[in-house]
């Protein structure tokens, strides 16, 4: 058999692609029936449809409030955050031609929680922030939080082109614990109100979902996701080095630039919204890569897909284990994540072809 | 063509290329021949566009390479570097067809298909690039490169080349100057850097001897490999035996107690 090779997808890419977009629908409705208010599947379908304008069964007014009040902009939310982090981690791993990248072990969460942290003590004092940008105003000092970080270990692991593992995995550590101190830091000077925004907010995860993150996520994650999954074929020439990818007519630097922008776009708004959540950017390229290949026309897009799909899961157990409680989603992801990370890093010289 | 004049690369105060001039004509085989630390591989990133010099001008048809876009550049000429290495699990196949990422010609599967037959790769086509030996991954990034400039075109094209051999044994080595033969008559120029001197008098229409950044002789290679001018750069006893035109040349050279590399530099002088 020929490969194809006209840059459309094959067709087991498509194949792929569409079972995983019907599982994370499959997986969406579930998430909406179940919790420590279950609705019936039956009604579930009524509400939405009712929302379009078709009468076609009924429900409670409270079942209907449940669904659109909390669960649907969660789930909407955890598909952004998640699809954003498995997306970014698929594209940084790319970039830094490492597998052993996430935006959490890099510095890219911790930067943006820090200048999230900032803004939410300090917010105050820069009245004209909030004036000109309103809600957008947190995402948006998260995100250069979470670009100042991936720039600095960018410049600090790549030396001519190569990406030093060592150097890398460092960098990040130490960013991310100056980053760590420097959020106790504000604490510190925190005052009564702030501090109390800061409580919500570490502890926000999915749950704090509400119709207004659920747009500024569509616009400042979605469509950054969407420049990244363009990058696919220049991201595939980087896979063999950056001098040859310039040789077949990459322009480099532009590709940097895009996916480091746009990481940190997408990661430090979804930190701002949900607090850090690990690993599912590490995880999730790396089941694609080893079921399907490391094509970046699959991986790209699939680990949006993946990403999303994981964290509904991972939400969909933080708050149906211990119902009616919550566990922080962080937590589930970190549980599944860390023993993949040092089965990984075991593994990496085999993976490192 | 593609002409490089008085072309200068310098770190610090230390001069790598100093103030050489070459051409590489399409349809033609232009041997780089000199001894570690020449500044070969510094002159090949110049020619290729990977660094820009500090003094001279590089053209490529007579266009500056100063400036031009590098997706221009990617369809004027292709490059084979020496090492590549893969950081995720790609298939032979999708690693040539990167060759073809920003050419896209209208048959890119005989395209594929073409090169990686010429490569003596096409059986490889489904396995991990990773799992395969050195020199069938040299191979298959020779697939890549050639596909990058396979499809035949009016305008000139140029193939860089930077030891293409070094991992194959002798039958590919052979196998694989051939192929670069066949280009020739596509109207492609091809720069190679070859260690081995054979090859280079046996396959290359042109040679040029390079030390210490500059360019020592450059011209036919009955004209430039020379015993003199080989011994020259390479400061080492060579014998070259030619057995009129059209004849194959022997090059060789035997171990010496008495004509260490520095004994015979005194000799010279």
């Amino acid at each position: 058999m020929i490969q194809n090779l006209s840059y459309s997808k094959t067709a087991q890419q498509s194949l792929v692609l569409a079972v995983l977009g019907i599982g994370l629908v499959l997986l969406g409705l579930l998430s909406i029936t179940i919790g420590a208010f279950p609705i019936p599947f039956g009604h579930a379908v009524s509400i939405l449809l009712s929302q379009l304008g078709i009468d076609s069964g009924t429900f409670t007014e409270q079942e209907a409030n449940v669904l659109w009040q909390i669960r649907l902009p969660r789930i909407l939310l955890a598909i952004l955050v998640g699809g954003g982090l498995g997306v970014s981690g698929a594209a940084l791993q790319g970039l830094f031609r490492n597998p052993l990248v996430e935006p959490g072990l890099i510095g890219v969460s911790s930067g943006g929680a820090l200048f999230a942290v900032i803004f939410i003590v300090f917010g105050s004092s820069f009245p004209w922030l909030g004036r000109i940008f309103g809600s957008f105003s947190l995402p948006l000092v998260a995100f250069i939080g979470g670009l100042i970080n991936v720039m600095l270990v960018y410049k600090m692991a790549n030396q001519g082109g190569k990406t030093d593992i060592s150097l890398l995995i460092l960098a990040g550590v130490a960013l991310t614990a100056l980053s760590g101190a420097l959020i106790g830091l504000a604490i510190f000077y925190a005052d009564e109100a702030s501090l109390r925004n800061f409580t919500f907010w570490s502890l926000g995860d999915v749950g704090g979902a509400n119709w207004d993150k659920v747009k500024i996520a569509f616009i400042l994650i979605l469509f950054p996701a969407l420049l990244i999954i363009n990058q696919f074929r220049n991201l595939n020439a980087l896979a063999i080095g950056e001098n040859e990818a310039f040789h077949m007519g990459v322009d480099v630097q532009r590709v940097k630039y895009i996916v480091l922008f746009m990481s940190a776009l997408v990661v430090g708004v979804g930190v701002s919204m949900t607090g850090t959540i690990g690993f599912v950017g590490l995880i999730v390229p790396h089941l694609l890569r080893l079921s399907f290949g490391a094509d970046h026309r699959l991986v790209l897009p699939g680990a949006f897909l993946l990403g999303a799909f994981l964290l509904n899961g991972a939400d969909l157990l933080a708050r149906t284990v211990v119902m009616p409680a919550e566990l922080p989603i962080g937590i589930i992801t970190a549980i599944l994540g860390s023993p993949f990370f040092i089965w990984l890093i075991l593994h990496v010289k085999k993976l490192n072809s | 063509m593609l002409d490089a004049q008085h072309i200068q690369y310098h770190i610090g105060s230390r001069p790598i290329v100093n103030r050489a001039s070459i051409q590489v004509l399409p349809g033609e085989l232009t041997a780089i021949l000199g001894p570690n630390g020449a500044g070969k591989s510094t002159l090949f990133r110049l020619l290729s566009g990977e660094l820009s010099c500090n003094q001279g001008r590089i053209t490529y048809n007579g266009q500056p390479i100063k400036g031009m876009k590098t997706r221009q550049l990617a369809s004027l000429r292709a490059v084979m570097p020496q090492h590549s290495t893969l950081t995720f699990p790609f298939q032979a196949k999708e690693v040539v067809s990167l060759g073809l990422m920003y050419s896209r010609p209208n048959n890119p599967k005989t395209i594929e298909k073409e090169v990686m037959s010429a490569t003596q790769t096409w059986h490889l086509k489904d396995q991990l690039y990773g799992n395969l030996s050195g020199g069938e991954k040299q191979r298959v990034q020779l697939a890549r490169v050639l596909a990058q400039i396979w499809e035949i075109k009016a305008i000139p094209r140029y193939l860089l080349l930077d030891e293409p051999t070094s991992s194959m044994d002798i039958a590919q080595q052979h196998h694989i100057m051939q192929i670069i033969g066949q280009l020739k008559e596509r109207n492609i120029g091809i720069l190679a850097i070859l260690h081995d001197l054979n090859l280079a008098a046996n396959y290359a229409d042109k040679a040029l001897l390079l030390k210490q950044g500059r360019v020592l002789q450059q011209g036919t290679v009955r004209k430039v490999m020379t015993p003199e001018n080989l011994q020259g750069v390479f400061d080492y006893p060579l014998s070259v035996q030619t057995n009129g035109p059209g004849a194959p040349i022997y090059i060789s050279s035997l171990p010496s107690a008495a004509t260490s590399p520095t004994n015979y530099t005194y000799k010279l002088a």
